[in-house]
């Protein structure tokens, strides 16, 4: 018990001075919202969290596990619906909808996993892009759900620490973080897991890992339904955020590829690349982008920046930014 | 027995155009194992260039294809030599990325020139008529699309097959490094793959813009089609691109008929089960 | 008997790789299997270790019939094996690279660890444990997976041309590592090899295959002289000048 503890919040395989980073790191986030009241500011920073927090759950199959997963919005969806239908049904506290909704969408992962593994490269990258595609489109054509026209969250007069409702941005801000920290958390703990080590053995080289009786398709199984568990989360917390939802907002196609996009430009496969790639991308997106968009009505350059950054990681670093940094540092 | 036959017709002639989007890029997989996401966009392009045409010149958009084909050509070329060339060395997480980076950049490229709004091709000769055979009444510019698409496809497939050029195509998707101790240049054969894709999925472009909406994000929803005929038809395959676009066609037209906001999920759908059931399509490797 | 291969058949549309090929192991034997380049040696390998399906024919291991078992399950049952072609992982330390072998025996990281270091020191790689494989040379990789192999707690080792690569003096220095970890380990080794001098030094019994059939076992030395053995390595003329 104590071991395990101290695999959560023990960080001392990292070189010093990542841990300090990510001390300072943390500090910065902690104090931001004290130093800074500009609304819009505040609403870029929660973004930049919440798309770090989808990162951390992505890069557990995406980075340490090596496999392209192109529909992680399916789960963000999953997540999301469970949190949204059911405090509008019945009212139900926000901290129920939660594991409820990562159960949906780790149960659903796993249904779809052990057909998708069969598959590698590029034809599972498809194919999970197709999964994704289907549940969307499903979410549109039913009723039930509330179809394209969304799902409404009642909204509560006051501070509303069941239902996860506040008034004032800065509660947000607090609770996104508190949920990224418990995902990087979790991600730590994850990396010195068995299951973290077979993962990257399989990654590294799947014939090798089988050799030494890894069951490589069950290690990827396992994986995807953790990841899917964990995108539940961040679209539990778009629910109670935008309390408003529908399937163009929590589950599209541009979604997963954003996830993917940040964690593969970050450096999949460490724990700085959704952190990274999401620094990047969303100052980008609500700065840049937001602000050609009003001026000149010019949109998508942002993200043709982003892509251009994509081009040139794929071609040079395929490791990502944080790849560069490792490189440098091991010549250096 | 009228419906059936309208949208076994419908679904042929879809079929036909999807086949002959999926051309090039089951031409591209087979030369050089590497999936094109940026092949919608290419088709998005070549759209526009029949927009264009169309609207600032008082050309027909006819006129745009053999335009389009070059522009198609050329984006293919410049795409392999300054992005793919680079990421074929790399492991296979860049290569998927890598053209993902490119589809973006174009998409947003043409999101920034053009707007997000959603335009069409108001004139041409094909435009918003109608054709009556027998007791099935169809979009004249669909027929006419089906039958170039054909044509074209046949004409590749002819290309490949029986010419000295195309043999060496096939020769360099077969087994590269074989290819290459028989002195053909493969990196000419990559290049050329990129430019014939283009150049194919450009015209599909000009001619769908007869009538189907043309706006930057189109590309996303032709290219699932494409991958769902190729993965169908495998991977590699040019034979098994036609036969998987025919059945991809009718799923569509017919599940499209009966359950329209679902037309396309029958598609993704069909996909999955082909790639589940028969990882490698009926032809593929 | 430890392993016994019984009439394994393996083809691969049309070319036959492996055909009716029978023998025994006994423990702690240590047995080479040699012939002439695509004579069948790793696909025989592949077929008992379970990386490839036999068309027909049985293989039995400590008392189990594991034909057509996959590769993990084969590892489970204690089958270890090394590749010809290189395969460690690139992105993980020449210790964790051990410890994934550990992983098989135990469900807890951090007892595979202290297992790793201890058969890193049995093949004298301590001294790496921290450095990535990419960065070391190939005589060291060659340990590496010897490591990896051994962290499973296998009763048969199976290598594929461990010595493939190595120069003289690395090949005599792999032979010795070879015999301590057999006695250490108390393993039963299966080599394939090319490398004459080496599977000659090393091994107790021979069996030849050549064209996919076996077609000679016995001693070392006696095998060599055997003229279906020179036939198959030299051609027919030297078989019968000898």
């Amino acid at each position: 018990m104590g071991q395990t503890i101290k695999d959560i919040f023990s960080f001392e395989e990292y070189p010093r001075y990542e841990r300090i980073g990510l001390l300072i790191f943390i500090v910065i986030i902690l104090i931001f919202p004290l130093v800074v009241g500009h609304a819009y500011s505040r609403a870029v920073m929660i973004k930049f969290l919440l798309f770090a927090l989808f990162g951390i759950g992505w890069n557990l199959i995406g980075g340490y596990g090596g496999q392209v997963d192109l529909g992680q919005a399916k789960n963000v969806g999953f997540g999301a619906y469970t949190t949204a239908l059911m405090m509008v049904w019945w009212n139900t506290p926000f901290w129920i909808t939660v594991p409820i909704g990562m159960i949906i969408a780790a149960f659903e992962s796993f249904g779809v996993a052990y057909p998708m593994f069969r598959l590698k490269g590029h034809y599972f990258a498809i194919a999970t892009l197709c999964v994704a595609l289907v549940w969307k489109e499903l979410f549109i054509f039913w009723d039930w759900t509330g179809g394209a026209r969304g799902v409404e969250i009642p909204v509560k007069a006051t501070a509303d620490f069941v239902h996860m409702q506040f008034p004032s941005t800065i509660y947000y801000h607090y609770f996104v973080f508190f949920l990224f920290i418990t995902q990087l958390l979790y991600m730590n703990w994850f990396k010195k897991s068995k299951l973290g080590y077979e993962l990257q053995a399989v990654r590294d080289n799947e014939e090798a890992a089988a050799s030494l009786g890894i069951n490589v398709t069950w290690t990827k199984v396992k994986t995807y339904t953790i990841t899917g568990g964990l995108g539940g989360v961040g679209g539990s917390f778009m629910a109670v955020y935008y309390l408003y939802i529908d399937p163009d907002l929590v589950m599209p196609l541009d979604l997963s590829i954003l996830i993917a996009m940040t964690v593969l430009v970050g450096g999949a496969g460490s724990m700085w690349g959704p952190i990274i790639g999401a620094a990047i991308l969303i100052p980008l997106d609500m700065y840049l982008g937001a602000w050609l968009a009003l001026i000149g009505g010019k949109y998508g350059i942002d993200y043709m920046i982003y892509s251009f950054i994509i081009m040139i990681i794929a071609a040079r670093e395929p490791k990502g930014i944080w790849g560069i940094v490792e490189r440098m540092r091991r010549k250096g | 027995m009228e419906l059936a036959t309208q949208l076994i017709t419908y679904g042929l002639l879809m079929g036909f155009i999807f086949a002959f989007i999926a051309l090039g890029l089951a031409l591209i997989f087979g030369v050089m194992n590497i999936v094109n996401f940026a092949h919608g966009e290419f088709m998005m392009i070549g759209m526009y260039v029949a927009l264009l045409i169309s609207s600032y010149l008082p050309l027909d958009p006819l006129v745009s294809l053999p335009v389009a084909a070059v522009v198609g050509f050329f984006l293919g070329i410049i795409s392999y030599r300054y992005l793919v060339q680079h990421i074929l060395r790399g492991p296979m997480v860049a290569q998927l990325f890598g053209t993902f980076g490119l589809m973006l950049f174009l998409r947003y490229l043409f999101m920034l020139i053009f707007g997000p709004d959603v335009r069409s091709v108001k004139h041409g000769i094909l435009v918003g008529k109608t054709l009556s055979l027998g007791w099935v009444m169809l979009d004249l510019s669909k027929v006419v699309s089906a039958g170039l698409c054909l044509l074209l496809f046949a004409f590749v497939y002819w290309m490949i097959n029986r010419t000295r050029l195309g043999r060496a195509l096939k020769a360099t998707s077969i087994d590269a490094e074989a290819a290459r101790y028989m002195g053909i240049d493969t990196e000419k054969m990559n290049t050329l793959a990129w430019g014939i894709g283009g150049a194919t999925v450009g015209i599909a472009g000009g001619l769908l813009a007869h009538f189907y909406y043309v706006t930057p994000t189109v590309g996303m929803l032709f290219i699932l089609i494409a991958f769902a005929t190729v993965a169908l038809g495998g991977f590699g395959s040019i034979t098994g691109a036609f036969i998987a676009g025919l059945i991809i066609g009718l799923i569509q037209v017919i599940g499209g008929h009966y359950l329209s906001e679902l037309k396309f999920t029958f598609v993704y759908i069909a996909y999955f089960l082909a790639v589940v059931l028969r990882p490698r399509g009926f032809f593929g490797w | 008997m430890l392993l016994g291969v019984k009439n394994l058949v393996k083809e691969f549309g049309g070319v036959v790789a492996n055909a009716d090929i029978s023998f025994k192991l006994e423990k702690d034997e240590i047995v080479g299997l040699i012939g002439p380049n695509g004579a069948g040696k790793t696909t025989l390998f592949n077929c008992i270790a379970g990386y490839y399906k036999p068309n027909s024919g049985k293989v039995f291991f400590d008392g189990k019939d594991i034909t057509g078992w996959p590769a993990h399950r084969t590892a489970r049952a204690g089958i270890g094996r090394t590749f010809q072609v290189m395969r460690i992982m690139p992105n993980l330390t020449v210790e964790e690279n051990t410890m994934i072998g550990g992983l098989c025996r135990t469900n807890n990281p951090r007892v595979a660890r202290k297992e790793a270091q201890e058969i890193l020191k049995l093949v004298d790689l301590t001294r790496e444990a921290n450095a990535y494989p990419t960065a070391l040379p190939i005589a060291t990789q060659k340990r590496i997976e010897l490591a990896r192999a051994l962290a499973t707690k296998p009763k048969l080792l199976m290598l594929d041309e461990v010595a493939a690569g190595l120069n003289p003096l690395e090949t005599k220095e792999i032979i010795q590592t070879l015999q301590r970890i057999k006695e250490e380990r108390n393993l039963t080794l299966f080599l394939t090899e090319h490398v004459m001098e080496f599977i000659m030094a090393i091994s107790e019994r021979v069996i030849v295959i050549a064209a996919g059939r076996k077609i000679a076992e016995g001693q070392p030395e006696e095998v060599a002289k055997e003229e279906k053995v020179i036939e198959a390595y030299l051609g027919e003329r030297y078989a019968k000048g000898k």
